[in-house]
């Protein structure tokens, strides 16, 4: 059976050319970075180079790369160090209804510990609006958190707008109010640059750029102070204590210098992957909707609702056909817990659950998607017969 | 989410899909919280079911489940299917996590539900 993973969203195939930079890490030179000896100083300077690739994937200086162990550890560092820090000075905080749950489940801990956040709405077409973000500054709000592009539906969000608004807001005077994006889906996909974002803080995952899965980043920039989150050590400056995986970093640094050379060559060729499985599908397929601005997305990413038919069963299906993608609904319990960023979507329960995210990478080919086409309309097909609703309104046409 | 071979076997070959044209016997529930639904329609002849039929919406285990249901109850006496337990559809499945019971539930509730109707009706 052919199999086709489009769940590049969710994790990343390890780039052989990153496995073989990481591998001497793993057996002859497994130094700690902090020890002073020679196995220590080659492990300290395999770390150095590793931060100096992440710091110019997005445009920042080496020294204000912190290494975590993923997106999750970044994004907790990044909210809850600033809180920490910026207690004093108010407690409120702006976000989109769609981040990540790292994100999400951070600001809905803060705010059972009496911190008051604001959830901006992104509309039917899965954006947060610049004018929305204006409009929730208060005198109190010392953080605002927003996506730079959505891991479901890949909308791509103002964050330059946004950062802009809060550099304009520093140079009149307020200097407590601090900009965090997760970029952990965008990097690799999007150009980044620090700067022209205007952010102060930005969080990267290694396992989305075909890096191992246990390593992420956090960007600091120079001046910002935040509380550390776990401490018992001077590593990363003080600000993240424990001994760095030093292979995973340098597998990570690698994969940034990868992603930064070969952007263009990817973006391309999942985007005419995606739009060739899209055009297939929408000539194949009756009934669907695209989720989120077809304009202003990742081009590797395509999320579809599927009417009549719940987004589980399609996976299974697709799974049992080898083809591997994902749904952002579960069913637990007898709960339906459905997409969080579908429902922000505005869309009906029904269109919800039946979403699915098509997430293509490097290796995927046009077979792929011929395929996963093939396999993707008899499923639909199938289920649809299979459902009540789907033979209802049949009856009604 | 591991499903076994049976489970996953009723999933890609659904048994008796559809709506019987000559149905005595007609019930559709659904599950209030997530929104499951299961459709059944039988047709009982003589106080046995002779077949039986499904349609489903919902997470896997429901759609295995009405599918499992309508296998195992064609030919069954209604004094027998009225007996019918959750158990006996989820060992007809292979087996399902405790998180995935309510589907379950639903296939028994939809059954009592159709021979409910039927009494009522009264056409055997």
């Amino acid at each position: 059976m052919r199999k086709v993973y489009l769940d590049h969203s969710a994790t990343t195939p390890v780039d052989p050319r990153v496995v073989e930079a990481m591998l001497p890490y793993l057996t002859e030179k497994f130094g700690n970075a902090s020890s002073v000896h020679l196995f220590g100083q080659e492990a300290r300077a395999a770390v150095d180079r590793a931060r100096r690739q992440l710091a110019s994937l997005i445009g920042a200086r080496a020294n204000e790369i912190v290494f975590t162990s993923g997106g999750t550890e970044s994004n907790n560092l990044a909210i809850r160090g600033i809180c920490d820090i910026a207690e004093a000075r108010g407690r409120h905080l702006i976000t989109s209804a769609i981040e990540h749950p790292s994100v999400r489940g951070t600001l809905d801990f803060l705010e059972k510990r009496g911190w008051n956040v604001t959830r901006l709405p992104v509309y039917d077409d899965g954006l947060v609006r610049f004018e929305d973000v204006r409009a929730a500054i208060r005198p109190d709000t010392v953080l605002i958190s927003v996506m730079m592009a959505n891991n479901e539906i890949g909308t791509i969000q103002p964050v330059a707008e946004i950062g802009a608004l809060v550099r304009a807001e520093r140079e009149r005077g307020r200097r407590h109010l601090w900009f965090h994006t997760d970029a952990v889906q965008a990097a690799g996909r999007l150009p980044i640059n620090v700067d022209a974002l205007g952010c102060d803080l930005l969080s990267l995952s290694a396992h989305k750029i075909y890096a191992p899965k246990g390593t992420g980043a956090l960007f600091i920039r120079r001046g910002v102070r935040l509380l550390p989150q776990q401490v018992g050590g001077h590593q990363e400056r003080e600000r993240r204590a424990g001994t760095e995986s030093v292979a995973n970093i340098v597998a990570f640094g690698t994969a940034a210098e990868l992603a930064r050379r070969e952007m263009n060559k990817r973006n391309e060729h999942t985007q005419r992957l995606r739009d060739r499985f899209e055009g297939e599908v929408t000539k194949r397929i009756d009934e669907i909707r695209f989720n989120g601005n077809r304009e202003q997305r990742l081009p590797h990413l395509s999320n579809i609702s599927f009417r009549f038919i719940e987004g589980e069963g399609l996976l299974i299906h697709l799974d049992m056909q080898g083809v591997a993608v994902s749904t952002g609904s579960a069913c637990s319990s007898g709960t339906l817990e459905p997409s969080p960023v579908i429902r922000a979507l505005g869309r009906d329960e029904e269109l919800g659950r039946g979403a699915i995210r098509f997430s293509f990478g490097k290796d995927n080919s046009a077979e792929d998607v011929d395929y996963v086409v093939e396999v993707l309309a008899r499923a639909v097909e199938s289920l649809r017969k299979l459902s009540p609703l789907s033979q209802r309104s049949m009856t009604l046409v | 989410m591991s499903y076994s071979e049976a489970f996953k076997d009723h999933l890609a070959n659904p048994r008796n899909v559809g709506e019987l044209p000559e149905a005595n016997a007609v019930a559709e529930e659904t599950n209030p919280v997530c929104g499951d639904r299961l459709r059944l329609s039988l047709c009982i002849r003589k106080g046995r079911i002779e077949a039986a039929s499904f349609l489903a919406y919902g997470c896997p285990p429901t759609l295995a489940c009405g599918s499992a249901l309508a296998e195992i109850i064609e030919g069954m006496s209604i004094e027998n299917a009225v007996k019918l337990t959750r158990r006996e559809i989820v060992n007809a499945l292979g087996g399902l996590s405790s998180r995935k019971q309510h589907a379950a539930a639903l296939a028994i509730e939809v059954l009592r539900a159709a021979v409910e109707n039927w009494r009522h009706s009264n056409t055997d």
